[in-house]
């Protein structure tokens, strides 16, 4: 769950004298929106997103001869003096739920991701960690969603998991939500089975009570009267 | 009144999953039962399977998949790729019998002696990727048979429709680049039912962009959800590819009884569907149309589901 497992290696950088216009094809091509400015040593000195390119560029509604006017100064404008500098940068050995935080604290789309001297090491951006957050759900193999609301005291989860295991089904994955009603929690396992029938009956055996999220669903409906 | 095929072999009983898997021998059982207790079975031209030439299978499948199936069963695996996937020694060879029985069915409707039909079968096939078993199928059934009748019968455009409960990934993925063949599947919504995909947004790729079609039920919609999704996606999608054979994957467990599903689709909602289905294939295809069995698991009701099924062949 290391940020260096789930991060871009082969990134695309510019360096500070790169023109604007050039950092915008760059993005265009690579169908990106971040690229870190870098020394030739390798050391990040900035970041700059498609944002602020089209925030340097001339409004379409500027008639035609003033664009090419506008478009000449701009040809000579460097990403050095658009970029942001010191950007919000994450370490290769900070955990996925550093980024995960970090990106929430600081509202960014994509870190860069620099060793101890500054150096840049890859890029993770949310795409990267949605990716690495569906793994861990496990939706991409086949299998089955089961809903259990369980007591909120210890013990509960090994029950279901031993149930489960018992009818020798693996597991994608099993995700608890902890404020699903007062004193309840819900637990989901992710079942790579088709079959779920049997452990349903055999959960409502040992008192648990299934969620039916439809039911959820429909008392959200507007109700008519 | 049509004429219309019924595939049964009593050697697709032969796939044996163990004592307590859902996609048992006792089903085909049950829709033979249901058949003649309605009085049809004189009514129909009765089919029996050979097995298919590998050529078709590898048609679909990888041939490093297709041996590796046929080592499993002379080893004596009971399990093969998934836990899901119990199997036996007779698995391969069924497997073979179901393809075979299909295309020979095809291959009637081809030659206009019988214009559509039922094929009872066993191993079911839509969930079968290209090298992977999955979800109780291996071999892909239906997909086998839509590359036979293109290559085959030069049949340039086939409809493929899917309303077992569960969406067809195998199905889809085989077919997803290829705009000469048009998936379309009508499933409980993938974030409640195995095996997880078949989204609204999965339409196809590349060439094929466009010619796939997901309709997602979400749990407990049944009847009135599916006649609003057919005859908002699943019609006007039909009306512009206009196939020129219609196959459909059948599957009994979107039944409100049946405990693999919770869409809760009725007997009558299942009549409606399929009356719908051989209304399209008179408009589009001359009712040529041949209907092969994936899942369905409700022993109790399999009887009048499938009766009601091959009377809507029959047209009767």
């Amino acid at each position: 769950m290391f940020v260096d497992k789930s991060m871009n290696k082969k990134v695309i950088t510019v360096s500070r004298d790169t023109g604007v216009l050039e950092a915008g094809e760059k993005m265009k091509e690579h169908r990106i929106r971040h690229l870190p400015v870098v020394e030739e040593d390798g050391k990040l000195i900035g970041i700059v997103t498609d944002r602020d390119v089209r925030s340097a560029m001339p409004s379409i509604f500027v008639d035609s001869c003033d664009i090419e006017e506008e478009k000449k100064k701009l040809g000579q404008l460097s990403v050095e003096n658009i970029m942001t500098k010191d950007p919000v940068t994450i370490s290769p050995l900070h955990t996925l739920q550093d980024a995960l935080l970090l990106i929430q604290e600081k509202r960014v789309g994509a870190f860069p991701v620099v060793d101890e001297d500054g150096k840049l090491m890859g890029i993770i951006s949310v795409r990267d960690l949605l990716r690495a957050f569906t793994n861990v759900l496990g939706i991409g193999e086949p299998g089955m969603l089961l809903g259990v609301l369980v007591e909120d005291k210890v013990g509960q989860l090994e029950k279901i998991v031993n149930a489960i295991t018992e009818e020798k089904i693996s597991f994608g994955s099993v995700l608890v939500s902890r404020h699903w009603e007062e004193g309840k929690r819900a637990v989901f396992p992710y079942l790579l089975t088709n079959t779920v029938a049997p452990i349903k009956k055999k959960l409502e055996k040992l008192g648990f009570e299934m969620l039916n999220p439809m039911e959820w669903y429909l008392d959200q409906l507007p109700k008519n009267e | 009144m049509k004429k219309t095929g019924f595939l049964h072999d009593d050697r697709y009983l032969l796939h044996d999953t163990g004592p307590y898997h859902p996609e048992c021998p006792r089903r085909l059982e049950a829709i033979y039962e249901g058949i003649e207790a309605g009085g049809l079975l004189p009514g129909l031209t009765l089919i029996k399977a050979s097995r298919a030439r590998q050529r078709w299978i590898e048609a679909i499948h990888d041939i490093k998949y297709i041996m590796r199936l046929d080592e499993a069963c002379l080893y004596g695996m009971t399990e093969f790729d998934y836990p899901d996937n119990q199997m036996c020694s007779e698995t391969f060879d069924t497997a073979m019998l179901a393809a075979g029985g299909i295309l020979d069915t095809v291959k009637l409707v081809m030659e206009g002696e019988i214009d559509n039909a039922f094929c009872s079968v066993r191993p079911p096939g839509h969930h079968a990727e290209v090298d992977k078993a999955m979800g109780f199928c291996y071999f892909n059934n239906i997909a086998i048979a839509a590359r036979y009748l293109q290559e085959e019968w030069e049949i340039g455009r086939v409809g493929i429709i899917d309303f077992d409960v569960h969406h067809g990934n195998g199905t889809q993925h085989i077919f997803e680049n290829d705009p000469t063949v048009f998936y379309y599947s009508i499933h409980e919504h993938p974030s409640f039912a195995f095996p997880g995909t078949g989204r609204e947004f999965e339409t196809g790729a590349g060439q094929g962009d466009g010619f796939t079609l997901n309709s997602p039920v979400l749990p407990g919609q049944g009847d009135a959800e599916y006649k609003k999704l057919i005859e908002g996606d699943l019609v006007p999608a039909f009306d512009k590819f206009a196939p020129e054979f219609i196959l459909v994957s059948v599957g009994f467990d979107a039944h409100i009884d049946d405990d693999m599903s919770g869409v809760s689709l009725s007997t009558e909602g299942y009549s409606w569907v399929m009356e719908k289905i051989v209304e399209m294939a008179d408009k589009y295809s001359r009712g040529k149309l041949v209907s092969i069995l994936e899942g369905g698991y409700c022993l109790e009701r399999l009887p009048e589901l499938a009766r009601n099924h091959v009377e809507i062949l029959l047209g009767e």
